[in-house]
C-alpha cells in the first residue's frame, strides 16, 4: 500500500497550482493511496527489465509565421488591454 | 418520418440522392428529435440553429446532408468548446479541428456539441459539470464514458453518427454500453489538431455509429495525414468501405486472449456473449487460437500513470490568464491561479492532476512513470509478437454491461478499471473496434472488441462488417 500523507497531498497540490480545502484533504489522501497502490504493480515487471522506456521523439518542421488576428485570442481572455493579457498583481507592494 | 430516427447513413444517403428528402429536412427532423427526447437523455450540451448548421458545411460531398454530433472537446469554429468543464464555460473555439473541417468539406451537418465526462476523464459520464447523460437502454444506468453524450445520442436515434475521443477506451466502452460500433483508430491516423488534449500520446478521435459500414464511411472522411499534427502519420486518404463485402479473408486467424476473457471480475453474461461471437466468427471461416498477453494485466496501471502524467502537464494551461474562468476575488496572481483551478475543475479532474504530478515528481518518477513507460514497451512487443501468430485479437470491451448511476461512488478504483480491456490499444497505438455482440438478461447491450496491428483498420472493418452481416445485435435499438 502506497503511504500518502496529508503533507504529500498538500505538496503536490502546491506543485499543481490548485487550492485544496481542509475538508477535501482526507478524501484525496484515500484516493491517491488507492490508485498509487494499484499503479505500483508496474514495478513488478518494469523494474527488472532492461528495455529503454518508450520516449517520444520530436517531429520537426520549418518554423513559418502565419498571421493571426490577435484580437480573436484576446477577446477570449478574462481581462485584456490593448495587446496584453491583464493579471492580478504579481508582487505585493506592501512587502 | 419516424423510421428515419434509426436509419443508417447509408439509407439516408439513398433517400437524399433519390430526392425523397432534403438536407434541410433531415437537419430539421433530427433537431426536432433532440427537442423531443433530449430533455430525458441529456446527450447534447447545445443544439445549434438549423440555418447556421446548413451554412457551415459544403452543399456536396460524401456526408452531404447527414447530421451528426461532435464531442465537446473537438473544436468547431465560433461554437462553444467546454470539455463539459466550468473552467471553459464561456469559451468559443477559434478555429475548426482538422476532423471538423474535413466533415464540413464533405457536407456533414454538425448539429451540436455532445456532453462528456469533464476533460474526457471518466467512464460513466458522471463527471460532466453541466448535466448527466442517461443510457437510452435504461435511463437509471450510465451510458459509459467519457464520450457519454456521443454514445447516447446515436443510441437514442437523435443522430446517425457522432465523434468521440478515445484516450483509454472513451469511445469503445460507451459504444458497448449503448449497443454501438465505436472505433479507436491507429494513433496518428486521425489528426489531433483542434482537440483539447488529455493524454497527448494516447488521444485519438473515434467514430460512433450503429453499423460498421457507417463507421468506416465517417472515418474515411476524417482520416489521413495532417501537417498541423506532428504525430500524424504519412497515410493517404482511402475509402474504408471499399473492402466491406460481408466475407472474412481466407485463412484469417483470430486470437482469444485467455487472461483477458477469464480475468477476475468478469460478468458471466459477457463471457458467454464473447464465446458465442467467437463461434460466429469460426462459422464465417476464421481459425481461432488461444493466446496469452501477460502484460495486459498491467495495462490499467500503466494507463493510469501515463494518462494522468500527461493530463497534469496538458491541463497546466488552464490558469485563468488567457481564456476561460478566472477567480475575480484573488488579490495576487498566485492566489488567482490556485483558486481558479480549484473552482474551475471538478473533483475528478483535480484528483487526476494531482496523481499525474505525483508520478512525475522527484523521488517517484522512476518508480511510477519510468516503469510505466517500460511496461508500455513490453506490452507493445507482446502484441507485435502475437500478430505473428494471429491477424486479429478478440476481447471484451468492458467487464460488465452498463451500471447504475453512483455504482462506484465509494470505490473509484473499480470505476477506473473499466479501462482494463480498452487502454492497451491506446498504450500500443494500435487500432481497436467495439461492436455489439449480445444482450444481458436485463436487455442491456454487451460489446466485443477486435484489436489489430497498426493501420489494420481495413481488416478490422472487414471482419466486423462480416460479423454484423451474420448477426442482428446491431439492429436492436433502445425504445425511445
Amino acid at each position: 500500500m502506497a503511504k500518502i500523507s496529508k503533507e504529500d497531498v498538500l505538496k503536490i497540490a502546491h506543485i499543481s497550482h490548485i487550492t485544496i480545502h481542509d475538508n477535501e484533504v482526507d478524501a484525496l489522501v484515500d484516493r491517491l493511496e488507492h490508485v498509487l497502490s494499484y499503479a505500483a504493480r508496474v514495478q513488478e515487471i518494469g523494474a527488472d527489465v532492461k528495455v529503454h522506456s518508450m520516449k517520444n521523439v520530436n517531429v520537426l518542421r520549418e518554423d513559418v509565421a502565419v498571421p493571426f488576428d490577435a484580437q480573436l485570442i484576446l477577446a477570449r481572455a478574462p481581462e485584456s488591454q490593448e495587446h496584453y493579457f491583464v493579471v492580478p498583481a504579481i508582487l505585493d507592494s506592501n512587502k | 418520418m419516424n423510421n428515419l430516427a434509426f436509419a443508417t447513413i447509408k439509407d439516408l444517403r439513398t433517400k437524399l440522392d433519390n430526392k425523397e428528402i432534403s438536407a434541410k429536412e433531415l437537419a430539421q427532423f433530427f433537431t426536432q428529435r433532440f427537442a423531443d427526447h433530449d430533455s430525458t437523455i441529456q446527450s447534447a450540451l447545445e443544439i445549434f440553429q438549423v440555418d447556421s448548421v446548413l451554412n457551415a458545411s459544403e452543399q456536396k460531398g460524401t456526408l452531404y446532408g447527414i447530421p451528426g454530433l461532435i464531442k465537446d472537446n473537438i473544436s468547431q469554429q465560433d461554437r462553444g468548446l467546454t470539455c463539459a468543464s466550468k473552467i471553459l464555460q464561456n469559451f468559443t473555439a477559434v478555429y475548426d479541428a482538422t476532423a471538423t473541417a474535413r466533415l464540413k468539406q464533405e457536407g456533414a451537418l454538425l448539429l451540436g456539441r455532445a456532453n462528456m465526462d469533464e476533460f474526457a476523464m471518466g467512464s460513466s459520464g458522471e463527471t460532466s459539470a453541466y448535466q448527466i447523460t442517461k443510457n437510452p437502454w435504461d435511463t437509471t444506468r450510465v451510458p459509459g464514458g467519457s464520450s457519454s453524450g456521443s454514445a447516447a445520442a446515436v443510441a437514442a436515434g437523435l443522430v446517425p453518427w457522432t465523434l468521440g475521443t478515445d484516450t483509454g477506451g472513451s469511445v469503445r466502452q460507451p459504444a458497448a454500453f449503448c449497443n454501438l460500433v465505436g472505433i479507436k483508430p491507429t494513433y496518428g491516423l486521425v489528426s489531433r489538431y483542434g482537440i483539447v488534449a488529455y493524454g497527448s500520446s494516447l488521444d485519438q478521435i473515434g467514430v460512433m455509429t450503429r453499423t460498421v459500414y457507417d463507421n468506416a464511411l465517417v472515418l474515411s472522411v476524417i482520416a489521413g495525414h495532417d501537417p498541423k499534427d506532428s504525430s500524424s502519420l504519412a497515410v493517404a486518404k482511402k475509402d474504408y468501405t471499399a473492402s466491406l463485402d460481408g466475407k472474412i479473408p481466407t485463412g484469417l486467424r483470430i486470437g482469444i486472449v485467455e487472461n483477458a476473457l477469464y480475468a477476475d471480475g468478469m460478468d458471466n453474461e459477457v463471457i458467454t456473449a464473447i464465446e458465442q461471437a467467437v463461434k460466429v466468427l469460426e462459422g464465417l471461416g476464421a481459425t481461432i487460437k488461444r493466446i496469452k498477453l501477460p502484460a495486459l494485466d498491467y495495462s490499467a496501471a500503466t494507463y493510469f500513470i501515463i494518462s494522468r502524467a500527461e493530463a497534469a502537464s496538458n491541463l497546466a494551461r488552464f490558469d485563468g490568464v488567457r481564456y476561460g474562468l478566472r477567480d475575480k476575488n484573488s488579490a495576487s496572481l498566485h492566489d488567482m491561479y490556485f483558486n481558479t483551478r480549484h473552482d474551475g475543475f471538478g473533483a475528478e479532474v483535480r484528483t487526476r492532476i494531482l496523481i499525474g504530478n505525483y508520478v512525475l515528481s522527484a523521488g517517484y518518477a522512476d518508480a511510477y512513470y519510468e516503469n510505466a513507460k517500460k511496461v508500455q514497451h513490453i506490452m507493445t512487443q507482446e502484441f507485435l509478437d502475437a500478430y505473428k501468430e494471429v491477424d486479429l485479437v478478440i476481447m471484451p470491451t468492458a467487464p460488465c454491461a452498463a451500471f447504475k448511476f453512483g455504482a462506484f461512488a465509494q470505490d473509484k478504483l473499480q470505476m477506473d478499471l473499466q479501462d482494463y480491456f480498452t487502454c492497451a490499444a491506446n498504450l500500443t497505438g494500435m487500432p481497436a473496434i467495439g461492436i455489439p455482440c449480445g444482450m444481458t438478461s436485463e436487455q442491456l447491450p454487451i460489446g466485443l472488441q477486435l484489436y489489430g496491428k497498426h493501420l489494420s483498420e481495413e481488416l478490422i472493418y472487414k471482419v466486423a462488417h462480416a460479423y454484423q452481416e451474420a448477426t442482428a445485435w446491431h439492429t436492436m435499438h433502445a425504445q425511445i
